[in-house]
């Protein structure tokens, strides 16, 4: 028998909301965070979710100085992982192994579009050099709590926060650690906004996830982190944990770089794997937050897998992106939260902008907010590039 | 960690060596450069051309370390695909983000966006198999091998995992060698890579490139390299001392005097190295040895350390390029590997000889 995992904390900061409380009105309203690009400077009008802090009022929260080295990603997970370590009750002076996983993929690529000649050329900006890897970026979070003793970044894309999840369970299990803050961060950058639109999968307008007129994603940026410990741990700090984390599955598609099989097969396994460890059947899952990014290929590959997954009752489905925006490395940390927001509040979020049921699909996704509905299990699905996909289940305590 | 030892059945390298070569670690190379490619193998001998023409060398050369390691292994495909890597593909990345800032966002393909993700290989590499099992992809600076590996260990923990193919894979491109020789990374010339262990005492290290994969299982077979006993990866930017190592093999059921070879991570840069002269009291020189010396500087090299670590205990011997004494070493039975990343990250890992 495995030890049962348990989700004793987690923090958010988001488009919709620098916090937990803020996140959680958010979905209840369905607010939608997407607009025009703030903090970033690009040639293209493409509306995204951003976070409302500046840089300068990070830090300033932070109390960190204005003239330290850090990127916009670091700041981020910071504001997250301190909000995570309080909500679980954890001090930074804990006596116990504490692990810092932190999924990103674009690292400080923020600074580096800005002085990429700079640092060729001349000593001017040696120091963000180093804050390019994404290593760089976990460290710079860790270090400024104090209290890691276990550091690792996964990097599966958009999936690396649910991969980060995974592992830190795997560690747990093992008796690596006692207790894992894991999820991902990710600000958005103008490689990757320009890299997602010469794919020509960034929509113009607000983005319509499982829509049958969806026209791709719009891009979010975020952090979020849930921390993880045995039962027995939680019970020995007298912590009243939030949820289980049951079960979760990653399989690769195995099919095209940047693309989804057309059936989903990739996604099945993912999300056939997540239930098997989770001990329950298909019908047990009461709501989906699907990867749902709004382009073409992936509602269609990840509908008809799910349509495949729980052919004998589909479950509610939405996809939060609607209003978060596609958090690409965060997106796993980021709608963890959400799921385990809606199962402690009886609600299921509603996948904003909803008009049409796209006609290869038996399903049409939540398009208004369910209250007063009792979850018991629920399902979050993250795919990334390379298709790496990783499935999540969180139930009911 | 382990509930029973693991065997490394395939191992491969593509270095600055010749490569996808066992015996390279007994007679290799000696450079006088600071910056060293990879000897790559021919490509068309081992890829269908069209499919290798929208590869990127790195990609290349890790479906081709994969390939021969799964082989050697005997098994058809692996049931878990994990990469280390420091950078990635970074070419790709550097192609795609020099074009972006050159051209104002304009006029951008997505070829080399599609490649720059970190998890392209892990990806590439499962797609080239046909292997939809596990995949996961870590970029944690100079412990990314080691991150990858421990999830390796983890996965093959589970009853339903039998095999795991764990690669290391970096790529050292003229632009980043220049960004980091920025950092000093690197000495500004050097006469013989191979001494450069025990050279001189000045800031810097050599670079080098490589892909390294290596399958692990818990079955043994025939061509066994070795086997992987336990793995301990730690944070402390503060640093490690003695009693980290002392604990870890007494876990183990081990001392000090059990260790046969004591591997580091040193590489001719004096802060580097003083990290591991600092455990100076735990071995003795003819017990100490190396390997950046053979593959160069580069955050997955830890990988092709293993995988000598492997070969020398397949043969039994040592060669004198990778020990401090400069003696060759035989006899082995235990080798415990310590890495360390600017005395922040530090691994160890444990590993014996097969027996029969």
């Amino acid at each position: 028998m495995l030890d049962e995992i348990v989700v004793s904390g987690m923090g958010s900061i988001s488009g919709i909301g620098n916090n937990l409380d803020e996140t959680l009105q958010s979905c209840l309203q369905m607010k939608c965070a997407i607009k025009e690009l703030q903090h970033i400077k690009s040639i293209h009008k493409l509306p995204c979710a951003e976070v409302s802090y500046t840089d300068a009022e990070m830090k300033a929260i932070l109390n960190i100085a204005d003239s330290e080295t850090a990127t916009r990603t670091a700041l981020m997970g910071m504001i997250a992982t301190q909000e995570a370590l309080n909500n679980a009750k954890i001090t930074y002076d804990s006596k116990y192994r504490i692990a810092f996983l932190n999924g990103t993929t674009v690292g400080g690529m923020e600074k580096s579009e800005m002085y990429y000649f700079d640092f060729l050329e001349n000593d001017k900006f040696n120091h963000y050099i180093e804050a390019h890897d994404c290593g760089a970026c976990t460290e710079k979070i860790a270090d400024y709590f104090g209290c890691f003793s276990y550091v690792g970044t996964p990097s599966t894309a958009c999936s690396s926060a649910a991969n980060a999840i995974m592992l830190g369970a795997e560690l747990i299990r093992n008796g690596e650690v006692d207790i894992v803050v894991a999820g991902g961060s990710e600000c958005i950058t103008k490689f990757h906004l320009n890299g997602f639109n010469s794919l020509m999968i960034l929509d113009k307008e607000i983005c319509r996830p499982f829509d049958e007129t969806r026209a791709g994603l719009n891009l979010g940026e975020g952090a979020a982190y849930i921390v993880i410990e045995s039962s027995k741990l939680a019970e020995k700090r007298k912590i009243k944990p939030l949820c289980k984390l049951s079960g979760y599955g990653n399989a690769c598609d195995a099919y095209h770089q940047t693309a989804s099989s057309p059936d989903g097969d990739g996604a099945v396994i993912a999300m056939t794997n997540a239930l098997e460890t989770s001990g329950i059947e298909p019908k047990d899952i009461d709501y989906i937050n699907a990867h749902g990014t709004g382009t073409p290929n992936n509602d269609e590959s990840e509908g008809k897998a799910i349509a495949r997954v729980f052919l004998e009752k589909i479950p509610y489905i939405s996809s939060t992106k609607s209003i978060t925006g596609h958090t690409t490395s965060a997106a796993g940390g980021v709608e963890s939260v959400i799921s385990i927001l809606s199962l402690n509040n009886r609600f299921v979020p509603g996948n904003y902008n909803f008009k049409t049921q796209m006609s290869c699909l038996p399903f049409k996704p939540v398009s208004e907010v369910i209250t007063n509905v009792d979850l018991k299990h629920v399902l979050s699905n993250s795919f990334g590039f390379g298709g790496n996909n990783s499935s999540l289940v969180f139930s009911k305590i | 960690m382990l509930n029973k030892p693991i065997y490394i059945n395939g191992a491969a390298a593509i270095s600055i060596q010749e490569p996808l070569n066992e015996t390279v670690i007994y007679n290799p190379l000696n450079y006088s450069q600071v910056h060293v490619r990879c000897i790559d193998p021919v490509f068309k001998e081992h890829l269908n051309p069209i499919a290798a023409r929208r590869m990127s060398l790195i990609i290349k050369r890790a479906i081709i370390t994969a390939r021969y390691a799964v082989k050697m292994a005997e098994i058809e495909k692996p049931d878990a695909i994990i990469t280390g890597t420091g950078l990635g593909c970074v070419q790709d990345t550097e192609k795609f983000l020099e074009a972006m800032i050159r051209n104002k966002e304009k006029f951008l393909q997505p070829a080399f966006f599609i490649q720059s993700t970190h998890n392209t290989i892990s990806s590439q590499i499962a797609i080239d198999l046909k292997c939809k099992a596990y995949n996961n992809t870590y970029i944690h600076r100079g412990v990314s091998f080691e991150n990858a590996l421990i999830d390796a260990l983890l996965q093959l923990n589970k009853p339903k995992i039998d095999s795991a193919l764990v690669t290391g894979n970096d790529e050292m491109t003229p632009a980043y060698f220049k960004l980091l020789q920025r950092l000093n990374y690197w000495k500004n010339s050097v006469d013989s890579s191979l001494n450069i262990v025990d050279s001189e005492n000045s800031i810097g290290s050599f670079a080098g490139e490589g892909s390294v994969s290596l399958v692990l299982s818990k079955n043994k077979i025939k061509n066994s390299f070795a086997t992987i006993n336990d793995i301990k990866l730690h944070y402390n930017p503060n640093g490690i001392d003695e009693k980290f190592i002392v604990d870890f093999l007494l876990k183990n059921g081990l001392n000090t005097d059990d260790v046969s070879l004591f591997i580091t991570g040193a590489n001719g840069d004096f802060n580097n190295d003083l990290v591991y002269k600092k455990l100076d009291n735990l071995f003795d020189n003819n017990r100490i040895g190396h390997y950046k010396n053979i593959c160069g500087e580069f955050y997955t090299a830890p990988a092709f350390g293993l995988y000598a670590a492997a070969i020398c205990l397949k043969n039994n011997t040592v060669p004198k390029t990778m020990m401090l004494s400069n003696n060759n070493l035989n006899n082995i039975n235990n080798i415990l590997f310590y890495n360390h990343f600017q005395n922040r990250d530090h691994s160890l890992i444990l590993l014996s000889k097969c027996i029969n």
